[in-house]
């Protein structure tokens, strides 16, 4: 008996649709369809150590100053959830797919309290992280992949998705140099790839990077390549955001 | 062999599941509670080692939930993945394990009022059925089903309108009355859909609770005769310790952080040191009769 087989692939139309309309929220309770809502959705994606948050805050001082109404969320925040996630962590407890569960309820939160109203609204919304780090994450740790990707269909679909690809070898020597040692979940130590926290952070990250890989054709993500220069990088992100805005509301948050 | 609904969860085995996963769904007020305070000890005298279980009593999720409906902003979506997260905590930390270690597992509503919540909640029936996908396909579902006009004088005169059994957050504007006959009413029409999908026992709650137990008595007996082979009173039966010790550890998660408890300590000491553990002088002392359940209630 199989009821998990009436989700199936449906195409994906309109900027601010649902990853998968026909997921979540039932289509006669939406208020808004495809592509109605003002806002603008930017969101970075890529391993630690990839330079992203950077972009994205250098990214969001740029639309501050320009008059945007910008709002910032950031993987892993809201503050229903984060003390259950936290609970799990510090106790290893979390199994794979509860793992995958509590991040989708944070990221449940944000959307239904933030992300969603703000996009409503026209503001400009930045996302340090989005589901995609989720799919790479779950599916590295054996998740069903068409499971995460169901389980995510509420989402909001970006305007653009950023992905800040770097080689393994140089994230891995930017993190070293700038912190002691891995967390448990952080290098898969609960999926017992290697005993050894270095050893077992590089092998979860690289299934993470092939996962990210195979999204890029997946998904559309927009690839910059994140050993050029900071500068560089930057220039490239602001001329795709700007050929983007003039849907974004400019809010005039200050004066 | 048991199986799940379509799809396998990371390291879920399938095998040696030598328990019986049975369920009791219904509405609030239906008499879940007391219909699965009188099995448990009749089961535990027939020498049946047994586990209940029910909604937000995970060692994980259970006190985020009830934090989060403190409040007045918990989405419906987030609504529906938190207690996801509770149900999956404790399909793959405690139910397996105790299927496995030989418990009969009887579990206070199971995913289908989750799914029925969800839906009346404007989630897309597809949407929240593949998630509990994983969920293992029980033995048995009893549902004990009431109308609306005869759930109401319970609800009344036992602890009133809840914000949340009243589905406030789904008809909001009415008063909690009007909003609980709404609520109630779609999500008996879920219920009864899913009835049929899923082969639900339905039993008459209605009746006096010493009635609906008998005709409970009867059902479970059916389920345990029909596979006597596997399912051995606990006297009978070797225990897997390792099962045993993880059942042990959620229960004492679940309950000891609250309410330690030197008994099922004990208990638990016994197991870890390979000693002989049989349920039975345990489940006398948390007989409900007693005032006490092995595995708390909070």
């Amino acid at each position: 008996m199989d009821i998990g087989n009436h989700s199936g692939a449906t195409p994906r139309i309109g900027p601010f649709e649902v990853f998968f309309p026909s997921a979540g929220v039932s289509a006669h309770r939406r208020h808004h369809s495809e592509g109605e809502f003002p806002g603008c959705l930017f969101v970075v994606e890529g391993i630690d150590g990839s330079g992203k948050s950077t972009q994205l805050s250098l990214l969001h001082k740029w639309l501050e100053a320009k008059g945007y109404g910008v709002v910032f969320s950031t993987w892993n925040s809201s503050e229903l959830v984060k003390d259950t996630t936290k609970l799990g962590k510090k106790k290893k407890m979390l199994t794979p797919a509860t793992f995958s569960l509590i991040h989708a309820t944070d990221f449940a939160d944000r959307t239904e309290r933030n992300i969603m109203p703000l996009l409503k609204a026209g503001a400009v919304v930045l996302c340090d992280r989005y589901v995609y780090t989720a799919f790479a994450r779950d599916v590295a740790r054996g998740m069903d992949r068409h499971w995460v990707r169901d389980l995510y269909g509420f989402a909001a679909k970006p305007t653009v998705g950023f992905y800040f690809r770097v080689p393994l070898e140089t994230a891995i020597s930017r993190l070293i140099t700038g912190r002691d040692g891995f967390k448990f979940y952080e290098a898969g130590l609960d999926i017992g790839l290697s005993d050894d926290p270095t050893e077992s952070f590089r092998l979860f990250q690289g299934r993470i990077v092939d996962e990210y890989e195979k999204m890029i054709p997946e998904f559309g993500l927009t690839v910059i390549d994140a050993t050029l220069p900071v500068e560089v990088q930057q220039a490239q992100v602001r001329q795709i955001v700007q050929s983007h805005l003039d849907r974004a509301r400019n809010l005039r948050v200050r004066p | 062999m048991r199986q799940t609904y379509g799809k396998m969860l990371p390291g879920m085995k399938l095998s040696d599941l030598a328990g019986k996963l049975i369920v009791l769904e219904g509405t609030d007020c239906a008499g879940r509670t007391t219909q699965i305070n009188m099995l448990r000890p009749w089961l535990e005298q027939q020498g049946h080692a047994v586990l209940d279980t029910g909604m937000t009593r995970s060692v994980l999720a259970g006190d985020g939930i009830r934090r989060a409906k403190e409040g007045n902003s918990l989405g419906r979506v987030t609504q529906s993945l938190f207690y996801a997260t509770d149900f999956i905590d404790r399909l793959e930390n405690e139910m397996i394990p105790a299927l496995r270690a030989g418990f009969i597992v009887l579990t206070d509503r199971y995913i289908y009022s989750l799914m029925a919540r969800a839906i009346v909640r404007g989630m897309n029936p597809g949407w929240i059925r593949g998630i509990y996908s994983a969920a293992l396909v029980p033995d048995a579902v009893f549902y004990l089903r009431l109308d609306v006009e005869q759930l109401i004088p319970r609800v009344i005169f036992s602890r009133g309108f809840d914000y949340w059994e009243s589905g406030m957050d789904v008809f909001p504007g009415q008063d909690m009355y009007e909003s609980f006959r709404s609520y109630q009413n779609a999500l008996l029409a879920e219920f009864d859909k899913l009835s049929t999908e899923f082969n639900f026992e339905t039993v008459d709650a209605s009746a006096d609770a010493k009635i609906v137990f008998a005709q409970l008595q009867a059902k479970v007996q059916r389920v345990l005769d029909g596979d006597l082979g596997r399912l051995k009173p606990a006297e009978a039966q070797t225990f897997s310790r390792e099962y045993l010790h993880k059942v042990f550890e959620y229960a004492a998660a679940a309950t000891m952080r609250r309410n330690p408890d030197p008994v099922l300590a004990q208990a638990h000491e016994a197991v870890l040191a390979n000693q002989r553990w049989t349920p039975s002088p345990v489940a006398a002392h948390y007989s409900p009769q007693n005032g006490r359940s092995f595995f708390e209630r909070k």
